[in-house]
Order: C-alpha cells, then structure tokens, then sequence
C-alpha cells in the first residue's frame, strides 16, 4: 500500500502524470472505491486491499490526451491490454501500476466477504500483463491450467427449452439502468447500440423481450474481447448472472480460435481481423 | 388501547385481500427482494429489509402504454391504456411512502397525470414499520420516519406477538378485518435510531457552489448509469416514444434518468449539459434545489437505496455535507 502511495506522490510532484487513479475507503468504512488523486498530499487516502475489485482501466476512456496513472490488478490490466489494441489509449498517456494480486473477495455495500470472488479461484494470472511499476512480489506463475468453464458447462447442459427459461426468468428483472455497459473498459462506443433512434436496434421499453435483445447483443459485442473483470455483475443491482454469458463468450472464442482476450497487446481479437487462412466454410 | 393483528391473522387479512384485489407485496427473487404480484401469501417475505426497487414502480412503472391507436374499418380509433386493477400493496416501508407523496406533487399537479392519478385511486398502501435501520438508512433527515404512518392508508408496527395496527385514512379503516383485530395494551417498540445528515441551508449552498469544480471531481467517479435513479422512489424522469406492432399503435413511457447519455440533447446534437460534472450535479440539484423550489421539499426520501447500489459509492450524504462545506459565493 505504502508503495503505491510513494510511487503515485512521486509521478504527481514530478508532473508524469497530472492523475493517479487508485482507491480509496468508501463511506462505509469497509470496503473500497475508485480515487482519483490529483495532489500529492493527497495520496495517503489511497489504500489497497482485498475489497479492492473495481476495474478502473474504465476511467482511461475519459482522460484520452492526459496523463494518468492507474492502479491495476491482473484482470484490470488485460482490459488495458484490449483498449490498448483497439486504439483507445496511447501507451504513453498511461503509467500503469501493476498489483500483484491473489484474488479478491466479494463485496457488497458495508459487506466484505471471507471467500475470494468465484472469477478469482479459476485465475491463475497473478501478474499484471502489463505495467511500468511492479507492486508485491511476483509468484511463479503456474503452467497455464486449462480454463474452467464449469459454470457454463452447466448452463451448456441444460435443454434448449430450459436455457430459455433461465434467461428469461433472469432478463426479466432487468431494469435497464445499463451499470452493466457503464462499468466495463470494453463498452465505449459513441452511440450504443440500443440508444440508437434510426435505425431503432432497440426500443425504449423495459421488458423482457427488449432486454433479451440488450442483453445478447451486448454479450456478441464482447466476445473475444471481454478480459474477465466480471464488473458487470457485480454492479447488477437484479442479480442477473451475467457472467455466464460472457464465460460462455470467452470459451467459444478460447476454443475456436485458442485466443484469451488482453494477454498481449498486439494480437488481434478474432472478431476484429481476418486472415485469408481462415475457413469460410463456404462450399466446403 | 392498540388494535393488534396476531401474524397467523395477518396471513388469513391478505389472503382474503388477494381475492378482492391485486395484492402486491414484498418477494424474495435471486437473493433479491421485489413488489410483486402475490396470488399466495405464503410467497410473501416478511423478514425483508428493503425492497430493492420502490413501490414507485407500481405507480410509475419502469414501463407502461399511454394508449394505443388502431384503424378498424377505415377510422382510425384511440384507445385508452388498459383498465387498472384494485390493488393493495403490502409492506411499504415509511421511506418509500413518501416517496410516493413527492411522486404526487409533480404527476397530480394540474394538469395531473390521468395514468398516474388512476393507478393513486386504485392502490391502497399497507405500511410496515421498520424495526431496523440500516448504515445507509438515513429518513428521519428527509422529513420522515420508521414508523411514520402519515403516507400510508393503514401502518402495520410488528410487536412480540403480532403487529399493531393503525388506520390512518378512510380507505384503510374500510378494509381493517375487524374480525381479527384484537384490543391491547401493548406499546410500540422504540424506533431504531440512523445515520443523520443535516440539510439546513442546502438550497443556498447548492447555488453558491453552481460552478464549483467539486463536481466535476465526483463525476470522475462517477459512471454515469441510471441505477441511483431507478432504485430511487422519488426520481420520476421519463422518456415517451411510438411503437407500430403490425399497425397497432402504442405510445409508450419509460424510466429515463439524467444520467442517461443524451439525456439533455437536443436538436442538432447540443447538450446543453455536456460533460460528466454538470450531468451529475444535475441530479443533486433537481433533487436539494428545483424540487424543493417547486414542490416545498427536497425529492429524496433518505431511503439510503442509491448510496447501498452506487457501484463507485456516490453518497449523498456525503455530497450533501461537502457542498454545506464547500466556500463558493453566496448564492441569489
């Protein structure tokens, strides 16, 4: 904790940045929220500890042309991995201050809890990706465990019929509030989709047949890009599962094209290349 | 004396309410708990906290048809939005019975909400005194209390063997079961006690610090979603669009917030509150300025439900205490 604070007092009084984004204590005294620190003196509110599971690389997206530093953990730093890939942010706009991490808990509003966040038991990237300042000691990374798609497989097993009812039971409760697009590094698009009038993709109505459609959309839109931070359920104020989704997203793509998003910053998400080997499955 | 419903009775009440009306009550859903449509009383919580939505949204819902226009035989006919049921609506918080009295001031003025002011007449509201508070709970600083009965038609106080019950309108008294009510001398439990947050001055404050860069600083954090609009009783921003269903026209409402990109854009693509900062201060000031400019009080009901939900902690206790204390200008 003590070195993020020296490492961000130092990037703020020598003007390397003009912003470390961090966190800080939210107002329940227990867990964390995003901090933005603009002056050196400020840096000792900065803190990082177990409830410290928000992706803050969001924030980039809004200080595109400033110099920011950011505190991030190893799924955080995938998403940088993709923003980086797809343009929106300048490597050398960012100082990245990487957290070893072991995984961290779920929490809620005044609630931490004991047990770490379900993502975090089948990650076994310790390390951030990426980074210009390394925090904690980096473990021996284990050979890379083939991904547990065990959730999914659940849902997988399940009929047409009963998948159906599952989602929907769960769409239904949705009330649009759209945290789910708001908090992730990988929704920025200038008009979204379903804000769009003309075409009209999605009408205004909050029900289930409109946000069957927000929903599966949203989750195309991220396939092969959707890094894991999983912000999106944890903001969904309905407990709808949505990682689920996006895990199932993630294994198609893992399995079809062997590819996991952020885990380098040059390659191309399969979605957003084509390479004349690929099969068209035309004809064949 | 105190009129005491046993919680055997209190069953056998609703149950005999679900047959003359829709009954509405709290319902346990993936870990969650929701105002809904109760055929069987034993699918009813009782041992809920709060709801995670209001019971706004059986007033205001997140969506509903205004009318609808068809064309039948070479005319063109206007229909009216669907009859609305009789309807009770069971374990409202005191927060959010006030809640639905600030609903009324802007969609009863005149010219009232007809949709609105129909789904008013037909509702009869139980309320539930709260026996507990909670760290964000903070209604007595919004002009309300957890066993205030001045919104509800009959208020329900649980005590060791059942609950007190209290008619507070003529609509309430009209469907107490006085066959099940027994007299008593037990006395109300002390309400429990909860976070506070002064709002004395806070209009001016709000004014004096218009151009502050405060606010630009909290929308930093901000990630400019709808949550702590629709999880809040008293927020009621709309939007209203036409459908066509295979020649049926619909005209349809639905939430909206001020948080929404585009909200405030019009015409040519201006926003006249572009940025993060004024989109976000817009939401403090509707609610501790223009509201109570217009209405007389301030549209929040210190429900605590946005400062519980906000995935990044905006909590307007703590805004409404930094504004107090920022030193911007006096204001008009």
């Amino acid at each position: 904790m003590q070195q993020i604070r020296d490492k961000a007092k130092e990037l703020l009084t020598s003007q390397a940045v003009d912003c470390v984004i961090g966190y800080g204590r939210a107002t329940d005294g227990v867990t964390s929220r995003p901090l933005f620190v603009y002056e050196p003196e400020q840096v000792e509110e900065l803190i990082f500890d177990k409830t410290c599971t928000h992706n803050l690389t969001k924030y980039l997206l809004n200080r595109r042309g400033k110099k920011t530093g950011i505190v991030v953990k190893p799924c955080d730093s995938r998403a940088i991995n993709v923003l980086l890939n797809e343009e929106e942010i300048k490597r050398d706009e960012v100082y990245i201050i990487g957290v070893v991490c072991d995984g961290v808990v779920e929490t809620r509003w005044n609630q931490v809890g004991e047990e770490k966040q379900a993502r975090c038991q089948y990650c076994h990237q310790h390390t951030p990706v990426v980074y210009d300042f390394l925090v904690g000691e980096p473990p021996e990374e284990s050979p890379p465990a083939p991904e547990d798609y065990a959730a999914v497989a659940e849902i997988e097993a399940k009929s047409l019929s009963e998948r159906e009812a599952f989602w929907t039971e769960h769409f239904d409760r949705c009330c649009r509030c759209y945290a789910c697009r708001q908090v992730c590094p990988g929704c920025y698009c200038t008009e979204c989709f379903v804000d769009r009038l003309d075409p009209l993709w999605v009408g205004i109505r909050i029900a289930p047949e409109e946000n069957r459609i927000w929903h599966t959309i949203r989750a195309f839109h991220l396939a092969g890009r959707c890094a894991g931070c999983n912000e999106c359920e944890r903001v969904c104020p309905m407990n709808i599962p949505l990682s689920l989704l996006n895990r199932k997203l993630v294994k198609e793509v893992d399995e079809l094209f062997g590819f996991q998003a952020g885990l380098n910053e040059e390659e191309m998400q399969p979605l957003g290349t084509f390479k004349k080997e690929e099969k068209l499955g035309i004809g064949e | 004396m105190t009129q005491v419903i046993s919680k055997s009775d209190l069953m056998v009440w609703l149950g005999r309410l679900s047959e003359s009306h829709t009954l509405i009550a709290p319902v346990n859903d993936a870990e969650i708990t929701l105002f809904r449509r109760v055929s069987n009383v034993e699918d009813i919580a009782l041992d809920f906290t709060n709801t995670t939505l209001s019971a706004k949204e059986w007033f205001f819902p997140p969506t509903e048809t205004l009318f609808s226009v068809e064309r039948k035989d070479g005319q063109v006919e206007l229909v009216p939005a669907e009859k609305m049921e009789e309807s009770v609506i069971f374990g409202v918080r005191p927060c959010d019975a006030l809640g639905i009295a600030l609903l009324d001031r802007p969609f009863l003025n005149e010219p009232a909400d007809a949709i609105y002011r129909r789904h008013r007449d037909k509702t009869i509201l139980i309320g539930l005194s709260c026996r507990e508070a909670h760290p964000e709970c903070f209604c007595t600083s919004m002009g309300t209390a957890p066993d205030d009965p001045s919104n509800v038609d009959v208020l329900l106080t649980e005590v060791a063997d059942g609950y007190i019950v209290q008619a507070v309108t003529e609509k309430g008294k009209a469907i107490l079961p006085q066959d099940l009510l027994k007299e008593s001398d037990v006395t109300p439990p002390s309400p429990p006690s909860l976070s506070t947050v002064s709002v004395e001055g806070i209009e001016d404050a709000m004014l004096r610090n218009f151009d502050s860069i405060y606010w630009e600083r909290l929308a930093d954090r901000c990630l400019h979603c709808n949550l702590c609009a629709y999880v809040c009783p008293a927020c009621y921003c709309f939007d209203v669009r036409d459908y066509n269903d295979k020649g049926k026209i619909q005209r349809v409402r639905s939430w909206e917030s001020c948080q929404s990109p585009g909200f405030t854009t019009i015409a040519g693509g201006y926003d006249r509150r572009a940025g993060k900062g004024p989109h976000l201060r817009q939401r403090f000031s509707h609610k501790l300025l223009y509201f109570p400019r217009e209405f007389g009080s301030a549209a929040c009901t210190g429900c605590g439900r946005c400062v519980k939900v906000c995935p990044v902690n905006i909590d307007i206790r703590e805004v409404i205490a930094d504004v107090q204390n920022l030193g911007g200008k006096s204001g008009q």
